[in-house]
């Protein structure tokens, strides 16, 4: 009887347990990740090819939902202000948006499903089958093999892809405002670069790079801790993207709340 | 290996594991499916950590090596998994080749010129450029051969080379085992439950049973034991086995 009112809390304490050992042994392989920087003969002649898997590879999607996130914006703005504020606002939210919030966070979270799951799947199935071992019997630092380009390149290709985004959804919301809502090329403009400062894109790039290392290294910590056959693997892929999702939006609101 | 114990969890795999493998030898480990074989063998390499015992190779203790001294250790003995453990993204030519490029001593041409070497030894020519994929099993087996003597080991460890190959195959690889041993003079350390292969290419044949070694000795003086544990496994009569538990 008692032993069945204490199950709540015994399942309750048996979940933060495991939480807090996964993200102890996340902050194990990123100090990992950090010392074999060092082992630049190693993960050097992987990286350009990790930043075309993980930046030069994502750009479509990053534009296709930036392109259409740029086209909602434009409409709901204008249908916002109408009659009550000037409509070369529409350029301001669109603008402002897309560089402090929507660009970084949606390609986040786009990138978090393709790059992240691809990471945990791959990395997962090298351990199932004895790959990362059979690196290990050759002398190659699996950390430095496997981890430290995809990390990286998560860390260099995440802000050039959302600055893209960015650019994609100012451009489509442009293309809107002049199709449909009946603004000029100058009036957007203007819209967009009133309230602008450099610190936008700053801040962007600051959340972007962030998502990236998130993203790549919640992949690669899922992908080598993966456990069983098939199914552990799709487990690990699971987990990747809804854990790097939720961190991606707690560090949204973590930098803004500490930059701006 | 003196003394080893190895437990996952509840589960107690090794239980004071000792052996010594001779130079030059090659020394099968026989044992049940699951009776701890692999996890013996990832030992030596410093793939699995004892939780007590010691295990040494060429005069060095493998658990307080640092990792430069362990990536040392390791390029000196080749590892043939029990399912190839091929790199699926590369090609057979940049496998078999990966732990040259490690090494880094040897210009490009050389490195390719060893992996035909070693192609041919495991009469994989022609199969530079293809993938895993394009492998039936047994030529995966022998590609992951070829990887494993490429960087010219002293020391061979195999992990159930012929499981679940036909037997033409199995004596194709049974037959690679004895070469790389005469040929290139390796030691090697065979993890089977195939009485036919131990018998074909081992020096000495050791059987693990509970965590332990229960018999070593050489083929014939195995065919000779009375112990009805060697005798239940190589005759295949769980009735043996069972009557001594």
């Amino acid at each position: 009887m008692t032993q069945r009112m204490l199950a709540p809390f015994t399942a309750l304490g048996g979940g933060v347990l495991k939480l807090a050992r996964g993200v102890g042994q996340w902050g194990v392989l990123t100090l990992e990740t950090g010392r074999a920087l060092r082992e630049v003969p190693i993960w050097g002649r992987l990286l350009l090819g990790q930043m075309a898997r993980v930046g030069v590879d994502s750009v479509p999607i990053a534009l296709f939902v930036a392109c259409f996130t740029g086209i909602v914006l434009s409409l709901q703005a204008s249908y916002t202000f109408t009659g009550a504020i000037p409509l070369y606002f529409v350029g301001t939210l669109v603008g402002k948006t897309m560089m402090l919030e929507l660009g970084p966070v949606l390609t986040g979270l786009a990138l978090s499903g393709r790059v992240g799951a691809n990471i945990a799947a791959e990395l997962g199935t090298m351990r199932v089958t004895e790959q990362v071992d059979a690196l290990e019997t050759l002398a190659y630092d699996p950390v430095a093999y496997l981890v430290v380009p995809r990390v990286l390149a998560g860390i260099i290709m995440f802000p050039v892809v959302t600055i893209l985004a960015i650019a994609m959804g100012i451009g489509s919301g442009w293309v809107t405002a002049l199709q449909l809502l009946d603004m000029t090329s100058q009036e957007f403009y203007r819209g967009v670069t009133l309230f602008f400062v450099p610190f936008d894109v700053r801040y962007a790039a600051i959340k972007a790079l962030s998502f990236g290392f998130t993203v790549c290294s919640v992949g690669c910590f899922f992908g080598f801790t993966t456990q069983g056959g098939a199914e552990g693997v799709g487990r690990s892929t699971t987990r990747a993207v809804v854990v790097s999702s939720m961190v991606i939006l707690v560090l949204d609101a973590f930098w803004a709340v500490v930059l701006l | 290996m003196k003394d080893i114990y190895k437990a996952f969890g509840e589960k107690e795999v090794l239980r004071g594991f000792t052996l010594e493998i001779r130079d030059g030898e090659t020394l099968t480990v026989l044992g049940q499916s699951g009776s701890g074989k692999s996890v013996m063998l990832k030992h030596i390499v410093g793939l699995l950590t004892p939780d007590s015992g010691e295990a040494w190779v060429d005069g060095l203790h493998v658990g307080s090596l640092s990792r430069e001294e362990l990536y040392r250790l390791r390029r000196k003995v080749g590892y043939v998994f029990q399912f190839a453990a091929l790199f699926d993204s590369m090609t057979i030519a940049e496998n078999v080749g990966l732990g040259l490029v490690r090494i880094g001593e040897m210009s490009r041409a050389e490195i390719l010129e060893r992996v035909e070497e070693c192609l041919q030894l495991v009469d994989l020519v022609g199969y530079e450029e293809r993938y895993p994929s394009e492998l039936s099993g047994g030529q995966k087996k022998r590609a992951g051969l070829a990887r494993a003597i490429a960087t010219r080991p002293a020391y061979v460890l195999y992990d159930e080379p012929t499981t679940g190959l036909d037997p033409v195959t199995k004596t194709v690889i049974d037959r690679l085992i004895l070469r790389t041993r005469d040929e290139l003079g390796v030691t090697g350390v065979v993890i089977t439950h195939d009485m036919e292969s131990a018998y074909r290419v081992s020096d000495r044949i050791a059987m693990l049973y509970e965590g332990r070694i229960r018999f070593v000795g050489t083929p014939d003086e195995l065919r000779a034991c009375q112990d009805p544990v060697v005798q239940g496994f190589i005759q295949g009569e769980p009735e043996l086995l069972e009557a001594t538990t």
